[in-house]
């Protein structure tokens, strides 16, 4: 049972990542730089849990608004410039981020240990949930609360008058902005709630592993952040949440007797996918397929 | 303060592999409007591709492995061309990039796994030889860095401004539809500008394994990182200013770990590519005001 606990918690936190990039990419950007502002949201809500003794949540709200902070300042100057400088300011941002924090070293004397981040060492020891005797269903169930309510906040987004400007953005900039849209605003809007998403899912991985190392949030982490929703299809957040069930469920732990080799699987896995389905798997035929198969109404009916 | 010169001058010609790689950065995105993320991993790729086959053919000499090197880069670049981009709908942006990255850990995980790991042995090209100026010295093997990496970029200007089919990428990057209308074939120009690259690309992947001595996944990730920076730097497309910027970026990142230690120095290249962001967006030849 406690190895699929663990397997759902790493699931929700990987559909938050997902997400993260879900409504950043709804405008049209491509951020290569998810794992950064997850590292930072690890990091930050880390510390203030355990050097500082904060109970979880606000921690979590914390390391939340730092990520969205660091998304805005990362997304203001490079907005300006478009699409593909995007991409790679983003990814060198993110590496950026990553050295930071293989040079940061912050710790203090906690009973007869010392406790806080050690540069490339990392940061052990984050023992928040057993400390408070949490159980690893309840650590399940808190994950998966935030997931759910992330999940509602988005579906619901796209549903809003905010998620039809996002979207139309995303399709055609020129006559989005000629029909007013503030093009930075709505960019950079996305870009700070796709920061603070990333920052929560940083926070619950960080309480989840007790124990986080720059190595994790390199710029692998952050193809695995944008992979889901492209994979998925940019039609509906049900479609991240099936890319990241169809990754980490079946390709990542299915295929475990696979060894090696099923490293070697994700990177074809992505190319197959995209030469297969190049707007991705639930895109907006398939989610109208969905919808006439089950009877619903959709948005667009 | 010798050091200190010493440093930049290595740094200098060492960042003469940088430029090759954001050449090959900037003629696709020049070409095409896209950015190829696997090319640097096809690079070490194809520098793996050459050591192996050269070693096959019982022929170790570092220029026998800059020769295959040099032939598996433009199948290589081929391939991915075939691959990414010929067979997805180009106005899929996201689809295309992502089919890039894809390659790039395919890659990465296909010569983890040839080199179960370990970095490779690569021939040096002159080893032990040292050039001295009074206080300062430079070594030999990186004499031939400079050398080569300044001939393939002549070659690649020659090529660009003196031949038809140089004529034919120059039209493409500058307008597809009217060059497609003057009767040039755009997916042709497409492929052989990725076989360009290609090889231009395995070049550097040979020249960098063997100035560093060794071959090694852990190559890739930072070369694609500093590749894509130098290519913003000298301005998306341009061609002189990757070269510079190559150059730039190699001579400042030696003077920063001079000063601030090797675990710090690609933290302070990140901040100079974030300075060009938003004050010259364009790039260094950026004419007028690049920004929108």
């Amino acid at each position: 049972m406690e190895f699929y606990y663990g397997l759902a918690q790493t699931i929700g936190i990987h559909t938050l990542l997902g997400l993260s990039a879900y409504i950043i990419l709804l405008t049209g950007q491509m951020s290569m730089a998810q794992a950064a502002f997850y590292a930072i949201g690890a990091y930050a809500s880390g510390m203030l849990t355990v050097l500082w003794g904060w109970h979880i949540v606000p921690a979590m709200f914390a390391g939340a608004a730092l990520g969205a902070a660091a998304a805005a300042a990362v997304g203001f100057p490079a907005l300006r410039v478009k699409g593909l400088m995007l991409v790679i300011a983003t990814l060198a941002f993110g590496e950026g981020v990553r050295l930071f924090f293989f040079n940061f070293d912050y710790q203090i004397q906690k009973g007869n240990v010392k406790v806080g981040p050690l540069g490339g060492e990392g940061f052990r020891q984050i023992r928040y949930f057993p400390e408070n005797g949490w159980t690893s269903g309840e650590v399940m169930l808190f994950v998966w609360v935030f997931v759910l309510l992330i999940m509602a906040m988005i579906w619901w987004f796209d549903r809003s008058r905010y998620g039809a400007v996002l979207r139309a953005v995303g399709d055609d900039e020129l006559a989005a902005q000629s029909v007013g849209i503030n093009l930075t605003a709505v960019k950079v809007s996305a870009m700070t709630i796709g920061g603070a998403i990333a920052g929560l899912a940083g926070c619950l991985y960080a309480h989840y592993t007790t124990h986080i190392e720059h190595l994790a949030f390199g710029v692998l982490q952050s193809v695995f952040a944008v992979s889901y929703p492209i994979i998925g299809g940019l039609a509906s957040v049900f479609g991240t949440l099936a890319a990241v069930i169809f990754v980490q469920g079946l390709l990542v732990e299915g295929l475990r007797f696979l060894g090696d080799w099923r490293n070697l699987l994700f990177g074809l896995l992505i190319i197959v996918a995209m030469v297969v389905r190049p707007s991705g798997f639930l895109d907006g035929q398939m989610l109208r397929n969905f919808r006439r198969w089950f009877g619903l109404r959709g948005r667009n009916a | 303060m010798f050091d200190f010169i010493q440093a930049i001058l290595d740094g200098i010609l060492f960042g003469t592999t940088y430029s090759l790689i954001g050449i090959g950065f900037t003629l696709v995105f020049g070409v095409m409007h896209k950015i190829n993320m696997a090319y640097a991993a096809a690079s070490i790729g194809a520098a793996y591709v050459g050591l192996v086959s050269a070693s096959a053919m019982k022929a170790a000499s570092a220029w026998a492995v800059f020769g295959c090197s040099l032939v598996a880069g433009g199948v290589l670049g081929f391939l991915v061309y075939l691959i990414c981009f010929h067979l997805i709908p180009l106005r899929n942006e996201n689809a295309t990039l992502m089919s890039t990255v894809g390659m790039l850990l395919l890659a990465d995980e296909l010569i983890s796994h040839a080199t179960t790991g370990a970095p490779q042995n690569y021939p040096a090209t002159l080893e032990d030889v040292m050039f001295r100026f009074g206080e300062m010295s430079i070594r030999g093997d990186l004499v031939v860095v400079f050398a080569v990496s300044v001939a393939c970029t002549a070659a690649l200007l020659l090529l660009l401004y003196r031949t038809r089919l140089g004529l034919a990428t120059r039209a493409v990057a500058q307008q597809p539809i009217a060059a497609q209308l003057c009767g040039m074939r755009v997916a042709q120009v497409n492929a052989l500008t990725f076989v360009i690259t290609g090889v231009l690309g395995g070049i550097a992947g040979a020249l960098i394994c063997s100035a560093v001595g060794s071959l090694s996944i852990l190559l890739t990730g930072p070369l694609t990182v500093k590749g894509l920076i130098v290519t913003v730097i000298g301005g998306l497309g341009s061609v002189p200013g990757a070269i510079v910027a190559g150059l730039l970026v190699g001579g400042l990142e030696n003077a920063f770990q001079h000063f601030r230690g090797v675990t710090e120095r690609d933290m302070y290249v990140m901040l100079l590519l974030f300075a060009f962001l938003i004050f010259r967006p364009g790039g260094i030849f950026a004419r007028g005001q690049g920004r929108d």
